[in-house]
């Protein structure tokens, strides 16, 4: 595709989203905030297994920490403006991030998967336990959605579904075009040289850990953006969005979507969103029909949807299967 | 014997049954890890699958002893097939692909025994000859705990012994340490692979077996075993079965005497230990490369 192709497309993205709320009604609104909130989460979980080749099974707690230091700062500080409150969600899980990092910064692979699955559980056991702060159970609900306001501009009602709605699909959308210029800068590069021989970036004379904690951190704080959305946008945030469920999520997304590319996840977000309105239908087995899907696409397209398409377009252009599988082979985990 | 030193006895039986149950959900895991380098994340959804299988022989059959049988080699069953037919299609695609292959595994087997058996607990029975309680120099001890540590200790005998003792057992070690090379000898080492998942999810199903009675067949049953095991495994050394039995009695005694103790803190001791162990040696106890 040249320029003006993508050009076109984008803006055509662009309107279709601008005037969504009119064309499909305010069910389908919340359902696309939803699976906005989770693209922008699985995401920032392929910055790390994607680019960086680092697997985590915790990546809830950031979306957690983003979560509850929005709900805190909504319930405690009196008058907290909205913009601040997402601050607030982005520091929360940028201080976690960096209190963690000089322990994780130094593993790899199952070791790092591990200790991110024990840290997560901890965050949970303690949002259950410290009921004071966390409230328990039930978490933090009912706390006041501030106005968007420019002092002396303009001030915007957010518990209006469809103001929310421009300012959610505005943070996200924003998120993730940061994301994705992150990958295209010089520093973008270094990761990935990381993921695929640590050693010879070493050599190289770039500093591997310190570059893992910064990518790391960044990450996290992409995850804390989401939770804080996520929070304002269901009014309520509770210890299962420290569970291991929710862990779960962002990895079967970022599988199913195409781990070997930047909008993989997105895909993948979509995929599951439409597979929960389709199965919760007819059955409450959603998990099965996910789990399926899962074993079905790494068995058959281990580069996810965006492999599927490719394989498609291959047809008209010859592409050849191989080179896919050649392309993924051992890049993740696999023998050095 | 006075009173106080009853109960920390009694605690001390909980905890060292509970840790050898683990142990024994480890040990697969541990085993399946040091062969094949899979973190198999569907392990514990093995342990479930046996725990309702036994529900199911006991309700067929209403023999316990056919059940402890039966129930796990079903189990083993079910894990081999995926291990021939799933995961092996994908090994040389690399670790990722294998581990999420087992996400999807443990997906479609926690919502699977729901289809079947319901999501209510389905209670189970100790066999009559293990019920009540047995006389040890003046302390009472439930027998069902002790058959369990006895269970528990036979399998680790015959497990070194086979690994130990005899020509498959060095076999697979030698795999452990180099699938290539082995492989390069003429061992036909994708079969050994099979047989190693086999065995290692035959052992978690001996632990959802032995578990059963106690903690009833529920569907969340694997998430609360589920969680010390990949613990156990990680604090004690991928791939090594001494560090798991060590790391799953300490965390059994830690959790009994952690209730008694400090109980707020109980939930998070085990982690708080990991934490510790690995911040210091990211290998683990025994391990002698990161997983």
């Amino acid at each position: 595709m040249n320029r003006r192709v993508k050009g076109i497309v984008w803006g055509v993205i662009l309107v279709i989203l601008a005037l969504y709320p009119w064309l499909f009604g305010i069910y389908f609104t919340n359902v696309i905030v939803t699976c906005a909130i989770f693209a922008l989460f699985a995401v920032s979980y392929n910055l790390l297994l994607g680019y960086t080749g680092l697997f985590s099974f915790g990546h809830a707690m950031f979306f957690g920490a983003g979560g509850y230091a929005t709900a805190l700062a909504l319930t405690h500080i009196e008058g907290c403006p909205l913009l601040v409150a997402l601050l607030f969600g982005f520091l929360g899980a940028v201080a976690l991030a960096l209190l963690l990092s000089p322990i994780v910064a130094r593993l790899a692979h199952s070791a790092f998967a591990m200790l991110h699955l024990a840290f997560s559980m901890l965050m949970y056991t303690l949002a259950l336990k410290l009921r004071g702060i966390t409230g328990g159970e039930d978490g933090i609900g009912g706390f006041p959605i501030p106005p968007f306001r420019i002092p002396g501009v303009v001030s915007v009602d957010m518990t209006d579904p469809l103001n929310f709605y421009y300012f959610a699909m505005a943070v996200l959308g924003g998120s993730l075009w940061v994301a994705w210029f992150l990958t295209k800068t010089p520093f973008g590069q270094i990761i990935v040289s990381v993921r695929d021989n640590a050693k010879r970036v070493d050599y190289m004379g770039f500093k591997v850990p310190q570059t893992k904690a910064i990518i790391y951190t960044l990450s996290c704080g992409f995850a804390g953006i989401a939770g804080s959305i996520y929070a304002m946008f269901q009014d309520l945030i509770s210890a299962a969005s420290f569970g291991i469920a929710q862990s779960f999520a962002p990895i079967v997304m970022t599988m199913v979507g195409g781990v070997i590319s930047f909008f993989g996840p997105i895909w993948g977000a979509v995929i599951f969103a439409v597979i929960e309105e389709l199965t919760t239908r007819y059955t409450e087995r959603v998990q099965l029909v996910e789990g399926l899907i899962l074993i079905i696409v790494i068995l058959f397209f281990p580069g996810g949807f965006i492999h599927l398409a490719a394989i498609v377009k291959g047809k008209w252009l010859g592409f050849i299967r191989g080179q896919w599988f050649g392309s993924i082979k051992g890049k993740w985990f696999g023998k050095q | 014997m006075d009173a106080t030193t009853a109960m920390y006895v009694a605690q001390g039986i909980h905890g060292l049954a509970y840790g050898m149950v683990l142990f024994l959900v480890a040990s697969g895991l541990t085993l399946i890890f040091g062969m094949m380098g899979i973190l198999n994340v569907a392990h514990t959804a093995f342990f479930m699958l046996s725990a309702y299988f036994c529900y199911q022989v006991v309700a067929w059959t209403g023999s316990f002893w056919l059940a402890l049988l039966m129930a796990p080699i079903a189990t083993a069953i079910v894990g081999v097939l995926v291990e021939r037919f799933l995961l092996r299609r994908i090994h040389a695609l690399g670790l990722l692909f294998e581990l999420t292959l087992t996400i999807g595994v443990m997906f479609v087997i926690m919502e699977a025994v729901k289809v079947f058996w319901g999501t209510e607990n389905l209670p189970l029975p100790v066999p009559l000859l293990l019920e009540g309680l047995v006389q040890i120099g003046g302390m009472e001890y439930p027998v069902y705990r002790l058959f369990i540590i006895g269970l528990s200790l036979a399998v680790l005998g015959f497990l070194a012994f086979i690994l130990y003792k005899t020509r498959m057992g060095m076999v697979v070690r030698a795999a452990v340490s180099d699938a290539d090379m082995v492989n390069a000898l003429g061992i036909n080492v994708p079969r050994l692979f099979m047989f190693v998942f086999g065995v290692g999810t035959w052992l978690a199903g001996l632990a959802g077996v032995a578990i059963a009675p106690i903690l009833t067949v529920f569907p969340g049953l694997a998430d609360q075993m589920g969680m010390d095991a990949f613990i156990v495994v990680i604090v004690g050394g991928f791939g090594s079965l001494g560090g798991a039995l060590m790391v799953a009695i300490i965390s059994g005694l830690l959790s009994s005497y952690g209730v008694q103790f400090v109980s707020q803190l109980a939930p998070v001791l085990m982690f708080i230990f990991m934490a510790v162990v690995l911040a210091i040696k990211p290998t683990g106890f025994f391990g002698e490369r990161e997983g």
